[in-house]
């Protein structure tokens, strides 16, 4: 116990001796003397500078969407109908605006009254339109529901013209409507439209202008 | 077409997500005139429904069409016309209220626009994307559709116009070459002996600024079709359309 005590101290006693002849070599810290500047420096900014980003508004010109609904495709009934539409809103009243649709035509009465008789083939049937249109809200304003909340509406026209795909033959059609649209947010809207594409047929022998109605509801958003 | 539909109802979604997540920092305006009005919708007929006063601070919402839809101080919104906002406000630094204006007609940079014309007696759908290499020389690209009742075309040209007189805003008269291509689809038998050709064209026009972004645009083309016939071939177009510039 005591030799073991004894080595413990001898121990203690060695490193404070190191720990001494270190300290004898260190040098003493060296003694400068600042020499007085000739002028006193500027003093430096230690502001960083503030970059002033402006936030930049954002613009909710264009619209896109999609729709459905019957189309009345003269002499072959009427049918459901689907498509896409997008729109770019120039100023409060006028936008420009593209449809693309499809349908599939029914029996045509002639096919439904002599069943052996085939007007049109399988492809054929195939409804199929692209139209560009220029639009005008003509009747701008507000719905409400109860109290408390008003949407914003307008009732505008739309004409245009494109190409419609029909009996396996594109054709120059015109087409000419009325429609609703109801903003129910900032961002999405509703439409119903009602829109008439004419184009010249002579699919039963005799050239006639065909008139096929469509009356669609679509949902659209806003960007 | 149902996939179509699907993907649009997708794109929906997920722009939903995008307008909820984004939380961009909002433009403050502050208004230097007596008063600025708010009104009820984006239109000129809408009821102004509320009224914000000198000094006090407008947040804009966005932009649609001349309309910006702001906050007034105390929460209430509403739509304010593009001219106030440049005119009667300021940035709260003192700046000047950074609402852009519309591109100067003489100087715009871009054009896109479609019109309904006659191509070799066919009735023609055209659509066209222009852009403005210096004031008065344009390159072009457009893409038509002609539907007779012998056959139908799909033509796709490219070329440059040029612009004789751009500062006259109304009416000024333009020249221009380009080249392109045109695909037959025929209805009626018998079928072309070539189905797709190249051509060349030379065009004359007039364009005029209607308002704002709109203009109208109304051109005549002389094509020469290049085929392997031995047979000159050459057709002429007609064409007028409206178009927006940006």
């Amino acid at each position: 116990m005591e030799s073991r005590l004894c080595s413990v101290f001898l121990a203690a006693a060695l490193l404070s001796g190191c720990s001494w002849f270190h300290r004898g070599d260190r040098k003493p810290a060296p003694v400068t003397v600042e020499e007085p500047q000739a002028e006193p420096t500027i003093v430096e900014p230690q502001v960083t500078r503030r970059v002033v980003k402006t936030p930049k508004v954002k613009a909710r010109d264009f619209e896109i969407g999609a729709y459905f609904g019957a189309i009345s495709i003269q002499d072959f009934g009427v049918n459901p109908l689907y498509g896409v539409r997008a729109a770019y809103h120039v100023t409060e009243d006028f936008f420009l605006e593209g449809f693309l649709a499809r349908a599939k035509a029914g029996q045509s009465s002639l096919e439904e009254v002599f069943p052996d008789i085939t007007v049109l083939s399988n492809s054929g049937r195939q409804f199929t339109y692209y139209d560009l249109d220029v639009g005008y809200n003509f009747l701008p304003g507000e719905v409400f529901l109860g109290r408390g909340r008003a949407f914003n509406t307008a009732l505008y026209v739309v004409a245009g013209m494109g190409d419609v795909k029909f009996a396996d033959q594109d054709q120059f059609a015109l087409n000419f409507g009325v429609g609703t649209r109801i903003l129910i947010t900032d961002w999405l809207a509703m439409h119903l439209d009602v829109r008439d594409h004419v184009f010249e047929s002579s699919l039963f022998g005799v050239d006639k202008n065909v008139h096929n109605v469509e009356g669609t509801l679509s949902l659209t958003t806003w960007f | 077409m149902r996939r179509l539909l699907a993907l649009i109802l997708l794109l929906q979604a997920f722009h939903l997500g995008v307008a909820e997540a984004k939380k961009r920092p909002l433009l403050q305006l502050v208004v230097t005139a007596p008063y600025v009005e708010m009104h009820s919708g984006p239109g000129r007929g809408f009821p102004v429904v509320h009224v914000v006063g000198r000094d006090e601070t407008l947040t804009v919402l966005f932009s649609r069409t001349d309309w910006y839809k702001v906050r007034a101080p105390l929460g209430a919104v509403g739509w304010v016309r593009r001219d106030d906002l440049t005119l009667h406000t300021e940035l709260p630094t003192g700046e000047p209220a950074p609402i852009p204006p519309y591109p100067e007609f003489a100087t715009h940079r871009w054009e896109v626009g479609a019109g309904y014309g006659v191509y070799n007696r066919q009735n023609l759908v055209t659509a066209y994307a222009d852009y403005s290499l210096t004031e008065s020389l344009d390159a072009e690209a457009v893409v038509e559709q002609a539907l007779g009742t012998l056959d139908n075309r799909i033509i796709a040209t490219i070329g440059m116009r040029h612009t004789f007189i751009p500062e006259w805003k109304w009416f000024s008269p333009t020249a221009g070459i380009g080249g392109g291509y045109q695909h037959i689809v025929d209805k009626v038998p018998p079928a072309p002996l070539e189905s797709n050709n190249e051509m060349a064209y030379a065009s004359l026009g007039v364009r005029g600024f209607i308002t704002r972004r709109f203009m109208w645009r109304a051109d005549w083309r002389y094509y020469v079709v290049f085929n392997h016939l031995n047979v000159y071939e050459d057709l002429e177009e007609w064409k007028v359309g409206f178009a927006v510039f940006f």
